[in-house]
């Protein structure tokens, strides 16, 4: 009971800080929104005993990539983004077709609410001491131990072309 | 070494791929080892092959290796196969022992040229093709060779591209060789509807199948008759009979030792080719091989006669060319292919040799070519003229040489023919005359007399270097001594070679030895001739000349025929290409519904190119949109 | 405790080509700059090994890894496709890069390591893998297409593509994670075996097919999902547009094929039906844009969306014959189009100037080598007989008309007939008008002849002898439908 609570709660918050995301003319604001709905995805995390992802969530998106916006927020000047416009003249059909598309999931949702068999989690839960983070590494180092790899490939790609792409401009150029 | 029948077309392959990838970057000596070594291995497979041949009991014959299937659709299947016997034999012996000497000879003809590596490239893909041509054991993989060797044929002829006149003459040729093709493959179609295959045995065997397929009579146009016809027509493109021949003369655009090669010795040829290794087909159809000799001898009288006024040293020849190939139908259509195919054995080297002088004599002037501005070069290339002379004793038919014992098969098979053998014969005889007369018209006019050119207009004359002079050595040998492996019966030989292709070994008779007299005595006429024309009365042909003003100028004008070609075909062509094809197809439809299909996308104002305004919102709506689609496709 | 067994063979070539992208990146600073195109010989060192490492891989054959990586000759078949595509893409660029002042180090690593991407899409049996695969590729080809750092076309094709791809990547994603929830596994076999089973909620599994198949037919860009195509080919560099024209594409097919072979054969009905409107949508509008187009790279562009229907044909079709059809027109489409695109690099220049049609006239009378070339892969990819184009959609309509579905191949028929106006178009051009360029500074180098080569033989050898490779091509389905 306390679960479903928790999950309507930061659920609730989740929907609605992402629409402020979008919705502010200020882009600090959106940040700091932003931030709300990836913390209390953390949270959902946290009240189903994923605290391994509910740590990873924070410490990467909040920590690490929310950091980041704010970084280049200052860099850029903050008072003209005001003056943009927000919507482009797109945005009746966008909206219209996201409309269609959420009722679409609400569909498949309300469609299968009394039938929905949900899959046991292929991971167990434990509870205790060694929690859940022992489990993810078990995971990663045993049953996914080639996608675990095949990912330094995808970091690796990625840094790479970060520093492609950034780097200064040589002569030749 | 039978087994290793598939490497001779893959080693000058081989040699394509390397010098047409590495070839710019490699010195020209590696260029030209690569190219002529390669050929080179080709031949002595072959000779291995062949001698391994002989030696196989008669049951062992013909040699078939199938390598792998190469199409399979339903019925039909066509193995990519080679088939070894007397007669690919004989072809692949000819082609890679001519090609190897093309291709020394080449290695000092084209040092200068700045595509040096791009010809040799191109000749060893020519002698690919050819190989496979002659070593196909199905039809089908036999035009392949066919298209290959059309292909190198129309890239060597346009080798200087940037001459008009070239890239003209390898178009000419490319557009004519395809109305041949055309034949060939409706023919082959035709083939496998009538005998179930393409394969070469499978369909020989079954038209010797008399309650199937009965000797048509003479007239009747069966199916066979119609195979052999269309097939026929292919012959007659690649083997430049009437009236496809006029590529061949323009052909002479290309370098002349691939005009010795392609253009003389081997490509041509394959016409005659095809034509003896069907004569199971053709010994069918009567009403065909009526057509194939009628064809045949006319075509060698018309461009004989051609032959007697040109003036430039390489057209001489090609028409002599076209003229000695309408011989070897004149054989194959009085059935005596055997006799055909001895004398393609023979032309091959009495042609080369004659081309390959004449490339030296244009390299030794300067590119040169009008042989009413030569003259008196036996002086200064002694060896070009000796073996220049030779060729043109063979091809003239002086007893001794390998001309005259092929040529006197041919006519004595014409004269024995039934249907119409006498003025076979006839026109044959005259032929000889004629090729009498331009052969040492044209060496008179080039080796004796008075130089006709001035030091202005040539530099120094010069002798040719070793790597061109000794394959014209060599071939000048093999053009006396290839007509001895076919002494007839009245000089009391055996005619091996005609016995050796399947031909029968004729009786001895004095008819035959009085035939052979007559053609002599026409030989040394055409040469006496010749001789008081331009030496001891030079000023007759000029008086001929204006006399029988009309009859010279026709036969100057090659009997008007590019010129009727232009007007009655050509031009009309053009002009429904022009009006119909261009605006009225393209123009006039094609733009039309492009532009209306344009015209419709903007009106629509949502279609198409309202998809692509450059806008990342507009592509991502386009792809919310297709995903909504697809969700409510999948939830019906 | 689990501990899987460690099989370096199985996965071998895509070993190979990480260790030579990250040795090109280590011996950059060891190589003096005269010498910088030693780094494109060393990635070509790096394919070549990776072929010769198939022979140990296709002895490897089964599930492993957990059963997360699955080698047979499905997979096997299209490691040899992306090697391929990228050794002819690497000799296509080496002049390239020279001529343009791009640094070869990275651009060389990331097409390795964008080829190791497209293995781990294809051998993998595993819908985690498949993302980690697919987003190996997609970075790395973000970054190639905007190589070419100071021109502001190169810059917008890179943005596009990066943030459409993301997109599109979310759409799998979600449908990943809805799968995940309805069968508890992203395995393919499992979620094969639990559909069958029937517990699973039949609504919500489809919601999570479509929306897997929307990020799927984004990168093989069909249509409507296709858009972003034209933008991004013409901006990249011209190599880097041959390689995402054929490589992602292959790549996207492989695994959609897969996945849907392999776990959905349940839903057969509903996605071989929406290929079947795909099939025709993309044949139609690639063909009939690709017809007023004068820029020859963005018309090699929606060439490429027309061919992508083509394939998407043999998708609908969906049997044995049409998975070895979409196997024979990956490998003959990409032989062909790498070709033509490798003479479009040669004759473009910086900037990407001459790329337009018009530039292209009375080529044959300048470079008649060059010219020759180019028809020869106009008259492929138009479907000339006894090319590569002809054998591949010779199987495609075949397929199509064994599985019944006649008008789609009707419509193939048509559109390409229309296509032929628009590669003829190319040859009358280059055939036909006056030249007004010298073509006197196109340089055919090494590499690039070495390409040539390849490409040529290629698409002959499939036009004449097919028989070989279709025995693969076969087999491969027949793996992929077990």
């Amino acid at each position: 009971m306390l679960e479903l609570a928790l999950f309507y709660i930061f659920g609730t918050i989740a929907v609605v800080s992402a629409i402020l995301v979008i919705t502010q003319h200020n882009v600090v604001h959106s940040a700091i929104f932003l931030a709300g709905t990836l913390l209390s995805v953390a949270g959902i995390f946290l009240a189903l005993n994923a605290e391994f992802l509910a740590g990873v969530q924070v410490i990467v998106y909040v920590g690490g990539i929310l950091v980041l916006f704010v970084f280049v927020i200052m860099l850029i000047a903050v008072e003209r983004s005001t003056f943009e416009r927000q919507f482009n003249r797109q945005w009746k059909i966008a909206l219209i077709t996201s409309a269609i598309l959420i009722g679409e999931l609400v569909y498949v949702v309300y469609q299968g609410r009394d039938t929905f068999v949900l899959a046991e989690p292929a991971v167990p839960l434990v509870q205790g001491a060694a929690g859940n983070s022992q489990q993810v590494g078990m995971g990663l180092y045993t049953t996914y131990l080639l996608p675990f790899e095949i990912a330094s490939i995808l970091l690796l790609v990625a840094i790479v072309g970060a520093v492609v792409l950034a780097k200064k401009k040589t002569q030749t150029e | 070494m039978v087994r290793l029948l598939w490497l001779i077309p893959i080693l000058p392959l081989l040699g394509a791929v390397i010098n047409g990838v590495f070839g710019k970057r490699l010195p020209k000596q590696a260029v030209a080892g690569i190219a002529a070594g390669s050929v080179a291995g080709s031949f002595l497979i072959s000779l291995a092959a062949f001698v391994q041949m002989l030696q196989l009991p008669e049951a062992e014959l013909p040699v078939v290796q199938n390598y792998f299937t190469w199409i399979q659709a339903g019925r039909f299947q066509a193995e990519f196969g080679f088939l070894l016997d007397h007669l690919s034999g004989l072809m692949i012996l000819i082609v890679t022992g001519v090609g190897l000497l093309i291709h020394i000879y080449s290695a000092g003809y084209m040092t200068h040229e700045p595509g040096f590596y791009r010809y040799f490239a191109y000749l060893n893909l020519f002698m690919f093709s050819m190989l496979t041509l002659v070593l196909a054991n199905n039809y089908l993989l036999m035009f392949v060779g066919w298209e290959g060797v059309g292909l190198c044929s129309y890239l060597l002829i346009g080798f200087w591209f940037f001459k008009k006149s070239a890239a003209d003459a390898g178009k000419k040729a490319f557009i004519v060789n395809r109305i041949g093709d055309f034949g060939f493959i409706i023919a082959t179609i035709l083939i496998f509807w009538t005998f179930d295959s393409v394969n070469f045995q499978a369909v020989f065997s079954r038209i010797e199948d008399a309650t199937l397929f009965p000797v048509e009579t003479l007239g009747t146009v069966g199916v066979v008759t119609t195979i052999c016809l269309l097939l026929f027509i292919g012959a007659a493109g690649k083997s430049a009979q009437i009236p496809l021949y006029v590529w061949l003369p323009d052909a002479m655009e290309g370098p002349t030792p691939v005009s010795a090669l392609i253009h003389a010795a081997t490509m041509v040829t394959a016409g005659v080719y095809m034509v003896a290794r069907s004569a199971a087909l053709f010994d069918h159809a009567p009403g065909a091989l009526l057509v194939v000799a009628v064809i045949g001898t006319f075509t060698a009288l018309f461009a004989a006669s051609i032959g007697l006024v040109q003036t430039d040293i390489k057209r001489v020849l090609a028409y002599s060319t076209v003229s000695q190939l309408g011989y070897m139908f004149m054989a194959c259509g009085v059935g005596a292919y055997a006799a055909g195919v001895f004398h393609l054995m023979t032309h091959a080297f009495f042609k080369a040799l004659l081309f390959l002088g004449a490339g030296s004599v244009i390299h030794g002037m300067g590119g040169l070519q009008d042989i009413r501005k030569m003259g008196g070069l036996r002086h200064h290339m002694p060896w070009t003229f000796r073996t220049f002379l030779i060729g043109a004793l063979a091809i003239s038919g002086i007893p001794g040489l390998a001309g005259f014992f092929s040529k006197d098969a041919i006519l004595w098979a014409a004269w024995n023919s039934e249907n119409y053998g006498k003025l076979l014969w006839t026109a044959g005889i005259i032929t000889a005359g004629f090729t009498s007369f331009y052969t040492f018209r044209l060496v008179i006019l080039t080796f004796f007399g008075k130089p006709q050119y001035t030091e202005h207009d040539v530099h120094h004359v010069h002798e040719s270097p070793a790597s061109m002079l000794v394959p014209l050595a060599i071939l000048a040998i093999f053009s006396i001594i290839a007509g001895y492996v076919g002494i007839p019966a009245a000089l009391g030989g055996h005619n091996n070679i005609e016995v050796f292709l399947g031909g029968e070994e004729a009786a001895e008779s004095s008819a035959e030895l009085i035939l052979m007299l007559v053609s002599v005595a026409v030989a040394f006429g055409g040469m006496g001739t010749a001789y008081l024309f331009y030496v001891a009365r030079p000023d007759l042909p000029a008086r001929l000349a204006s006399s029988a003003h009309a009859m010279y100028a026709i036969l100057v004008n090659k009997y008007y025929v590019d010129e009727v070609y232009n007007v009655a075909v050509v031009k009309p062509i053009l002009r429904w290409s022009r009006e119909f094809l261009w605006k009225f197809v393209d123009e006039g439809i094609i733009d039309g519904t492009v532009n209306a299909t344009g015209q419709v996308v903007r009106a629509a104002g949502s279609g198409f190119r309202h998809m692509q305004t450059g806008y990342v919102r507009t592509y991502a709506g386009w792809i919310l949109f297709g995903g909504v689609l697809f969700v409510v496709w999948f939830l019906r | 405790m689990n501990i899987p067994v460690v099989n370096l063979g199985a996965i071998l070539p895509a070993i190979m080509l990480s260790l030579f992208g990250i040795a090109i990146m280590v011996a950059e600073p060891f190589v003096s700059d005269a010498k910088k195109s030693w780094l494109g010989w060393l990635a070509i060192a790096g394919t070549i090994a990776a072929m010769l490492a198939l022979a140990p891989m296709s002895r490897q054959a089964g599930q492993w890894y957990t059963n997360l990586w699955i080698v047979d000759s499905y997979s096997i078949f299209f490691h040899f496709l992306f090697i391929l595509i990228a050794a002819i893409t690497i000799l296509t660029s080496m002049n390239f890069l020279q001529r343009e002042g791009i640094h070869h180090t990275e651009y060389y690593a990331l097409l390795l390591f964008a080829t190791v991407g497209m293995m781990m899409m294809a051998g993998s049996n595993e819908l985690i893998m498949v993302f980690l695969g697919l987003e190996i590729l997609s970075i790395a080809t973000y970054v190639l297409a905007g190589f070419r750092r100071t021109d502001l076309k190169s810059n917008e094709s890179a943005m596009k593509y990066f943030l459409l791809g993301s997109f599109s990547s979310a759409f799998f994603l979600y449908g990943v994670a809805l799968i995940f929830g309805a069968t508890g596994s992203t395995n393919l076999i499992v979620i094969a075996d639990s559909l069958r089973s029937g517990d699973p909620q039949t609504s919500l599994v489809s919601l999570a097919a479509a929306l897997m198949l929307i990020g799927l037919c984004f990168k093989v860009a069909v249509a409507p999902f296709h858009v972003w195509a034209p933008d991004v080919y013409e901006g990249a560099p011209t190599p880097v547009t041959g390689f995402m024209s054929v490589g992602p594409k292959a790549a996207g097919f492989a695994v959609l094929l897969r996945i849907f072979m392999t776990a959905f054969p349940t839903l057969e009905d509903r996605w071989t039906s929406v290929f079947w409107i795909v099939a025709a949508l993309t044949m139609l509008i690639g063909n009939v844009i690709a017809l007023v187009q004068p820029n020859i790279k963005r018309m090699l562009a929606y060439s490429s969306i027309a061919h992508a229907g083509y394939i998407a044909v043999a998708v609908a079709a969906g049997s044995e014959h049409g998975v070895s059809a979409v196997l024979f027109y990956t490998l003959a489409y990409s032989v062909t189009n790498l070709g033509a695109f490798a003479v479009v690099t040669m004759l473009s220049r910086s900037e990407d100037k001459l790329v337009n049609l018009n530039d292209y006239a009375g080529l044959a009378s300048k470079r008649p080598g060059l010219a020759a070339v180019l028809s020869l892969f106009m008259l492929s990819l138009a479907g000339v007989p006894g090319t590569a184009g002809f054998a591949g959609k010779f199987f495609i309509f075949k397929a199509a008309v064994q599985s019944g579905l006649i008008w789609l191949a009707v419509i193939g028929v048509i559109t390409t007939v229309v296509s032929f106006y628009y590669y003829l178009y190319v040859i009358v051009q280059m055939y036909m008008r006056d030249p007004n360029e010298e073509f006197a500074d196109v340089r055919t180098t090494g590499p690039l002849k070495l390409a040539l080569a390849i490409t040529i033989a290629g698409t002959l050898y499939l036009g004449i002898l097919p028989t070989r490779f279709l025995d693969w091509t076969v087999s491969a389905a027949v793996n992929a439908l077990r």
